[in-house]
């Protein structure tokens, strides 16, 4: 990589005399064997990732060309390998094929920190880890847990429920319902305009039409609730866009955008879904420590820091299901549209780090291509949308209540 | 071979190993020019002036990756004003590419917070109020900035950025910009 390769200050030129005077002693082939055994430290770390399935357990292993230091985090759904250098991994988002309990590998570089996370399928957990040599191999085997989900992070402006009465027998841990409601979030309004094209269109308009006929099809094809942020042209805050669809229990959390960019060549339509930021894992560990603390009867002082933390955290636990929505909704897009593809991508975006659901960001078009403000402005090519973001929406619907679960 | 000349082949060996890795990780980033440049800034006597060569980066309307510009800056002596001329010169643009800053955008101060290696940036208000908006225009100006500074810096491992000298939430109605942000260094890969 560019980055860790900056040789404009390495003296090439007393290293050259210095091999040169060397050529007295050592044979050309074991120059070649000295420069083979250096480049390593010279190129980003070369990692492949293998999976097989054996009797009670799935393997999954990382192997690289040489070896590293890496620490792992575990979550439900979800297991990070963080490593310590930058690895040289091909393509962001790995599928895994056929496998019970594993789903996909997404790779993201974080400073010099290489991120592998490992989305499972189901409940399943991390039963073993180990390292092996020759060549250097970090090993999981995952199984089956038996354990239930742990409960979610409930937002600060959900009215709080009083609790359930004492029962003689406690519930089975409740599987998550089917989905029935599902939030649009048509984005901007009022004098919050958006993006503004060349021939003044403006973002706020599109996406609140693009909102109002997905909520038809919706609504006329699956009978399914579905409930918007906002259905006129007024302004919304980000935190009230995710309050709503929290406090009407939404299960999918759509918003819908223009794209703008300082290129104005920039074309295509892209699907984000949250990025785990590195400071979003601190939030999560000062979570977590302050949890503990609240056990404690007289540290009450940062409990409404804490909810604000875990607010914050909310999509934490749906980035898997999120990252399928968006994948299926952009198919759709590529396939309809006939636009390029920029693919499904994370970002930091405050309006889904705060939904406690499955949510995307959908960029359809975008407003600062001419050619693409044409097509914005066009009835058909909005159904279009509508129609695509539906055909995702409704093949996400059947993998959430029936493979998912 | 002798066992005396496997010994000094062994001894050359590990001395070239350490020196190379030596340099590898104690190389300086900072390039002091020899006189003749100094010259040209017009030192003289016993002042001298230190250049540091930096890598900006970016955007092209033919690329959606970065493209590097190399350009020298004269070092002062605090830090932060350092990070300043740096951020001003890269605000300045550079013909035939796309600087992704609203025009009049200007920086009202830097701060450097050593424990945390992060870099506070505070600009004026234009920054929100005469952005164009997207996604995409958003994510270009946060990473133009982050991945410039991460990367000419390597003290600098975060940037957070203030308007107007307040947290602000986002800065069109998308990226939490509440948060620091680290750098993303696919933006600087060549296609």
């Amino acid at each position: 990589m560019e980055s860790l390769l900056d040789a404009g200050s390495i003296p090439a030129a007393s290293i050259a005399i210095f091999l040169r005077s060397m050529k007295k002693f050592i044979k050309p082939s074991t120059f070649f064997i000295i420069i083979l055994a250096l480049s390593p430290l010279l190129t980003a770390l070369a990692v492949g990732i293998r999976t097989s399935d054996h009797e009670g357990f799935t393997r999954i292993v990382f192997e690289a060309d040489r070896s590293f230091t890496y620490a792992v985090q575990k979550r439900p759904g979800q297991m990070q390998l963080r490593l310590s250098s930058r690895a040289d991994f091909r393509g962001r988002t790995w599928a895994v094929q056929d496998s019970p309990l594993l789903e996909r590998v997404i790779h993201e570089i974080q400073g010099n920190e290489s991120i592998f996370t490992v989305f499972f399928k189901g409940d399943a957990t991390v039963k073993k880890n180990f390292v092996l040599e020759k060549p250097f191999r970090v090993v999981f085997d995952l199984e089956k847990s038996e354990k239930p989900a742990a409960p979610l992070p409930s937002a600060p402006e959900i009215p709080e429920k009083k609790p359930d009465p004492p029962q003689e027998n406690p519930p089975a841990p409740a599987k998550p319902k089917p989905i029935e409601t599902i939030c649009i979030d048509p984005g901007h309004g009022g004098e919050d305009l958006g993006a503004i094209g060349k021939s003044k269109l403006q973002e706020k308009n599109v996406t609140l039409q693009i909102g109002h006929k997905l909520k038809k099809l919706i609504e006329s094809r699956t009978g399914l609730r579905v409930i918007m942020t906002r259905d006129k042209d007024s302004e919304v805050s980000l935190n009230t866009r995710a309050s709503i669809a929290n406090n009407q229990l939404a299960q999918m959390f759509i918003s819908i955008h223009a794209n703008s960019s300082f290129r104005k060549s920039a074309y295509g339509s892209e699907t984000f879904f949250v990025s785990l930021q590195a400071t979003d894992q601190e939030s999560l560990e000062l979570a977590q420590k302050e949890n503990q603390n609240l056990e404690d009867p007289g540290e009450t002082i940062k409990n409404d820091e804490l909810k604000m933390i875990l607010w914050n955290m909310a999509q934490t636990e749906y980035i898997r299901e999120s990252s399928k929505l968006a994948e299926y909704v952009q198919n759709e897009l590529n396939e309809l549209l006939g636009t390029r593809n920029r693919g499904v991508k994370q970002a930091p975006f405050r309006v889904l780090m705060r939904t406690a659901m499955p949510a995307i960001l959908i960029e359809t078009a975008f407003i600062s291509n001419n050619n693409e403000e044409k097509k914005l402005k066009n009835e058909e090519f909005l159904d279009k949308i509508a129609f695509a973001i539906y055909n995702g929406v409704s093949k996400f619907i059947y993998y959430y209540n029936n493979i998912l679960k | 071979m002798t066992k005396k000349s496997r010994m000094v082949l062994l001894i050359s060996l590990a001395v070239f190993i350490v020196m190379l890795l030596a340099v590898l990780l104690f190389r300086k980033k900072t390039v002091k020019f020899e006189p003749e440049l100094l010259n040209k800034a017009g030192v003289s006597g016993a002042t001298f002036t230190e250049f540091i060569k930096v890598k900006l980066f970016y955007f092209s309307e033919t690329s959606i990756y970065l493209q590097p510009v190399y350009r020298e800056i004269e070092v002062p002596e605090i830090k932060e004003e350092l990070y300043k001329k740096f951020i001003a010169l890269l605000l300045s643009g550079d013909s035939g590419h796309i600087t992704p800053v609203p025009e009049a955008v200007q920086l009202r101060s830097v701060y450097y917070l050593e424990s945390k290696e992060m870099l506070v940036l505070d600009f004026n208000d234009l920054l929100s109020s005469a952005f164009p908006g997207g996604t995409s225009a958003e994510l270009e100006f946060i990473y133009f900035m982050v991945d410039n500074l991460c990367y000419n810096f390597r003290e600098i491992k975060k940037v957070k950025f203030l308007i107007g000298g307040n947290e602000s939430k986002t800065l069109a109605g998308h990226i939490d910009l509440e948060k620091p942000f680290y750098p993303n260094f696919e933006w600087l890969k060549s296609e």
